[in-house]
């Protein structure tokens, strides 16, 4: 299994996620060794590979949901060290840089669109009501759904609902978002009105790292793929160039099974 | 102890009182579930109104009522009597609801399959769906014979010599006030050990029997 | 029957009086138990000992005792400890516990059954784990508990029948006083028994109602 460590040109200063060295285990199933990657700003890195690869817990690492058993994450200059024990406030800093948009979107069912948006930067940010809510409001406008805000999520949609749901991570003002299977739970026409939203949202250039089945996506607006199998990372590179000429069989295995269905 | 010796004398009678109403109980719940998904309108809501009534009356009021309120003559029923009646009774309207969201538990293509087989109504019941049913139905009736349990001490206000009537008793003799009736609860909360126990060994058992 | 007519019109008034003081009886119990509820549903799985095991204390004995013997035990037994309460009073205490301990367990359920994907949402915007419990695990959790709670309610106001041993002066007592001074026991219970099934019935729907509800909205 080869270890890649990317050699980033950066194209600001520091990449705003680093990971180093991640590994993770469920008892005796390893599910993540030594993953290594960095993520430089304003980059679209998609995560591929077939399930069980480790992909989405990498992801869930980035912000800890998961906790890893070894390895070092830094985003946004917060550093968090597996060995050690984290602090509450800079675990708290380091989720307030990374915004996740999930595969089930996880709305709060019991509040109107606009609180689900409004509630976090209020409680998170510290923000008055009138400020979270005019910010909140901006935000459903770009995605077109500001007719929806005094509405419950359940009267919405699943192609909307995933939309409030990027709002409302983005109305914390991440440094880098993180989106796991965005698109998976979806009907591929309702999917699409997601992913013409993340693609609004890198052209403005927002640091995003995605988990996805969504090869159009990740060839056409991905400035980075990373391919993971069984834990590693296999390959890395420019997406182009990765699905035209796979180097690694496993690589080109799981391509010929996605592409050619 | 003393104390513990003069209330475990109730307990035979507690814990026959639970099995006879629970017998009683069960068996009467057949025909009642029966008539819960009969199509016919009437025996529908026949049966629909005395789960109602026998469920919204609290226990206490039927068994004072068989007990005080049923005179054939000069013949009365014996406060055991009464108290496993109306208990047996009440349960009857528990148990019907339980079997009845325990039959529609069992997937609708079980049904399905077994007619497109040819299996006759009664083969139906014996060897598919009441099987299933039994399964579904464990959890909530043994949670219903704990409560059952518990409810027997109501037999006591009828003079049953269950735990709580001879509990009460010790206390008005002895005057040792609270432990009693800690030790009376401390029973009942071991008696209902058991029955859980059994309750998850009986559904890790069935389990593993449909396991795929 | 013309008995039954009769003993209604008569004795209406008192067992509509004793119906009052049952219903009372239920809505203080409830007011008082299902915060006690709220607290203990914490309670059972806290990190500090001493109130997890009172915690688990109170809703082990509360759930396993008959609500009868807690009944005694407050009414006849708390004067051994030098503390005599009314036996409204003690009826009171002795289902406040009942409601307590059996409500942690329902609320304690609700909790545990709130989408732990709304938790996982909440922890990556960053809330703190109080202002997830304030906002997402406790009215959620309380949300999928009421139908539950409702029924228990049910089983509550039944269970006051039981405060007649207690001499409180609720439905029950009232029908078995008037009973054993007229002898007309029959008539008598069976007006109670419809005093009785005519709350538990209608409140019963409206829990199965509430359930009906909640499913389609989450």
């Amino acid at each position: 299994m080869e270890q890649l460590m990317i050699e980033l040109n950066p194209q600001t200063t520091q990449p705003v996620v680093q990971v180093k060295n991640l590994a993770k285990a469920y008892g005796s199933n390893v599910v993540l060794r030594d993953v290594s990657l960095s993520v430089a700003e304003g980059s679209v890195t998609a995560m591929i590979g077939p399930s069980g690869a480790g992909k989405s817990t990498v992801l869930r690492c980035m912000n800890l949901l998961e906790q890893p058993d070894s390895g070092e994450i830094v985003i946004n200059g917060h550093c968090i060290n597996a060995g050690k024990k984290t602090s509450p406030k800079s675990l708290a800093a380091l989720r307030r840089s990374a915004g996740m948009v999930f595969q089930h979107f996880n709305l709060f069912p019991h509040m109107t669109v606009l609180r689900n948006v409004s509630l976090p930067q209020e409680r998170v940010l510290g923000c008055s009501r009138e400020q979270a809510n005019e910010k909140s409001m901006e935000l459903l406008k770009r995605m077109g759904l500001a007719d929806k805000a005094d509405q419950y999520p359940s009267r919405c949609s699943g192609g909307q609902q995933q939309r409030i749901a990027i709002a409302r991570a983005l109305a914390l003002g991440p440094r880098v978002m993180l989106f796991d299977e965005p698109t998976s739970a979806l009907d591929p026409e309702v999917g699409v009105e997601v992913l013409e939203v993340m693609k609004e949202l890198a052209s403005t250039g927002m640091t995003m790292v995605v988990v996805t089945h969504e090869m159009a996506f990740a060839e056409n607006v991905a400035d980075e793929l990373v391919v993971m199998a069984d834990g590693g990372i296999i390959e890395k590179g420019h997406p182009g160039q990765i699905l035209k000429d796979p180097q690694h069989e496993r690589t080109r295995r799981f391509l010929r099974a996605v592409l050619e269905r | 102890m003393e104390m513990l010796k003069a209330i475990a004398i109730g307990l035979p009678l507690t814990v026959l009182v639970t099995i006879l109403a629970l017998m009683i109980g069960t068996v009467v719940a057949l025909p009642i579930v029966a008539g819960l998904r009969s199509r016919n309108r009437l025996i529908w809501l026949m049966s629909r109104g005395l789960v109602d009534l026998l469920r919204g009356i609290p226990p206490v009021v039927w068994l004072f009522m068989l007990y005080y309120g049923i005179s054939i003559g000069a013949v009365r029923l014996s406060a055991l009597q009464a108290g496993v009646l109306g208990l047996g009774v009440v349960a009857a309207a528990y148990l019907a609801e339980i079997f009845r969201g325990a039959i529609s538990a069992v997937p609708k293509g079980q049904w399905e399959a077994s007619s497109a087989l040819g299996f006759h109504r009664a083969t139906v019941w014996t060897r598919i769906v009441g099987p299933q049913t039994a399964r579904a139905a464990i959890p909530a009736y043994t949670t219903f014979a704990i409560g059952l349990l518990k409810d027997s001490s109501i037999a006591s206000t009828i003079g049953v010599s269950e735990i709580v009537f001879m509990s009460s008793q010790y206390a008005r003799q002895s005057g040792s006030g609270i432990l009693v009736f800690f030790v009376a609860a401390g029973i009942y909360i071991l008696l209902s050990v058991p029955l859980g126990l059994l309750s998850r060994h009986l559904d890790v058992k069935m389990r593993k029997a449909v396991a795929r | 029957m013309n008995n039954l007519v009769d003993v209604a019109i008569e004795y209406g008034p008192t067992l509509l009086g004793g119906l009052k003081v049952s219903l009372t009886l239920t809505i203080l119990s409830l007011a008082l138990g299902l915060p006690i509820g709220l607290l203990f549903s914490f309670g059972v799985t806290a990190k500090n000992k001493a109130f997890r095991y009172i915690s688990v204390f109170f809703v082990e004995v509360g759930r396993g005792a008959p609500a009868l013997v807690l009944l005694q035990l407050m009414y006849y037994g708390l004067p051994n400890a030098n503390l005599t309460l009314s036996s409204m009073a003690s009826a009171c205490l002795a289902l406040t516990w009942t409601t307590a301990a059996y409500s942690a367990e329902l609320i304690r359920g609700g909790m545990q059954s709130v989408p732990s994907g709304e938790i996982e949402g909440s922890h990556a915007l960053g809330m703190s784990y109080r202002d997830c419990l304030r906002f997402v695990v406790i009215p959620q959790g309380l949300r999928i508990a009421l139908p539950s709670l409702m029924g228990f309610a049910v089983l509550l106001f039944q269970a006051t029948s039981l405060a007649y041993s207690v001499a409180v002066p609720e439905l029950m007592s009232q029908a078995y006083s008037i009973g054993s001074s007229t002898f007309q026991y029959l008539p008598v219970f069976i007006v109670a028994g419809l005093l009785y099934a005519a709350i538990s019935i209608p409140a019963t729907w409206l829990s199965v109602g509430a359930e009906r509800l909640l499913s389609r909205h989450l």
